[in-house]
């Protein structure tokens, strides 16, 4: 109990902590650049190489579903049709190959 | 108010009334991917918790309070293997600081109306609700984020509940392909923004990527510092050369004092 209760307050201070900091300051450009450029840092870190130990009996399993969802992102708009695809195509991965 | 006879606008205008407008809905909408990915990782969650001897009151408390993914699987291995709490949760800390810089860099981006909005919406941000909320395109204000996280949080908790009373109910099969679902969420947000920034969004996801691999790999790091560190250095990389290439386009006489000197 006490690790649930010590992780919700480290968790939350964890994310509020921006805000306390940021109150009545305007953001130097410098950090709004590094700021907004961090997302597409943080999805390509996200995906590699947490695929591989996500599968690690096939990783080749998930990286074909993670390759199919780039593939369908690339021509059609939204988000399930990915996820969906990849599911698909990372189960037929590891049933035939 | 106006009576129409077109069905949709009189929709629309009662909805336009109450909480439940067009950007909640939309934030929900776009949660169901990661609704998708949460719900089967946190049926694992569930599982192990049993396993570690937890109660069911007191995985779904963990999973409702904490919201995050690796160190709740982290502090259950640790829990089990009979860990001091402090040490516990000061591993859940080095893990999800991380999360530090993802509110920091919402804050660019929502358009929050004022600091109650802010302190509400910290509570629920993560890896998957911050990749959502950053890239999307439409107005992300907090009404947005409101269906983003409940959705998202529906997932991670609805999970939970399930993983413990149920065990595993889908085919082991297809739990095992689902796995895949949170990476796949990311490719998708990812090539959007390639297409659109083309090769600098780019070289900073591939670097991130390789940095990651390296520290995580090589230098043996844990995941959550792997991750965090990746991320600082691809976006101080990138942000210096962008700022470089900003500061030459504003001063052409720049150029020639550096060609000169």
């Amino acid at each position: 109990m006490a690790v649930i209760i010590g992780g919700a307050i480290v968790n939350y201070v964890i994310r509020v902590a921006p805000v306390l900091l940021s109150k009545g300051r305007r953001m130097p450009p410098f950090l709004a650049t590094f700021l907004n450029i961090m997302p597409v840092a943080a999805l390509g870190a996200l995906i590699f190489p947490g695929i591989i130990e996500s599968f690690p009996e096939k990783p080749i399993a998930g990286i074909a579903g993670v390759f199919v969802a780039a593939l369908v992102s690339y021509f059609a708009d939204g988000l399930v049709f990915p996820v969906v695809a990849a599911i698909a195509a990372s189960w037929f991965t590891m049933r035939f190959f | 108010m106006a009576v129409s006879i077109d069905g949709q606008s009189i929709l629309e205008m009662h909805s336009d009334m109450n909480f439940f407008n067009c950007d909640f809905r939309r934030g929900a909408v776009s949660a169901i991917p990661i609704f998708i990915g949460y719900f089967t990782a946190s049926t694992a969650f569930g599982l192990l918790a049993r396993g570690a001897g937890l109660s069911g009151l007191q995985s779904i408390l963990f999973s409702a309070t904490n919201l995050t993914g690796a160190a709740q699987f982290l502090a259950i291995n640790l829990i089990a293997s009979g860990a001091f709490p402090l040490e516990i949760v000061f591993s859940i800390f080095l893990i999800n600081l991380r999360y530090f810089l993802m509110t920091a860099s919402l804050l660019i981006k929502v358009k929050y109306k004022n600091n109650l909005e802010k302190y509400l919406a910290a509570f629920a941000v993560t890896d998957e609700v911050f990749s959502v909320a950053m890239v999307d395109s439409g107005n992300v204000n907090v009404r947005f984020m409101a269906g983003l996280q409940l959705t998202s949080w529906s997932g991670w908790v609805l999970g939970t509940v399930a993983g413990f009373f149920a065990g595993t109910f889908l085919p082991p099969a297809l739990s095992a392909a689902m796995q895949v679902a949170l990476f796949a969420l990311f490719a998708a947000l990812l090539v959007p923004e390639i297409k659109k920034d083309k090769l600098i969004a780019f070289l900073t996801a591939l670097g991130a990527a390789l940095l990651n691999t390296f520290f995580y790999y090589v230098l043996k790091l844990s995941a959550g510092w792997s991750l965090a560190i990746a991320m600082i250095i691809a976006s101080l990389a990138a942000t210096i050369f962008l700022s470089r290439q900003n500061a030459l386009k504003k001063s052409p006489g720049e150029r020639e004092f550096r060609k000169n000197g």
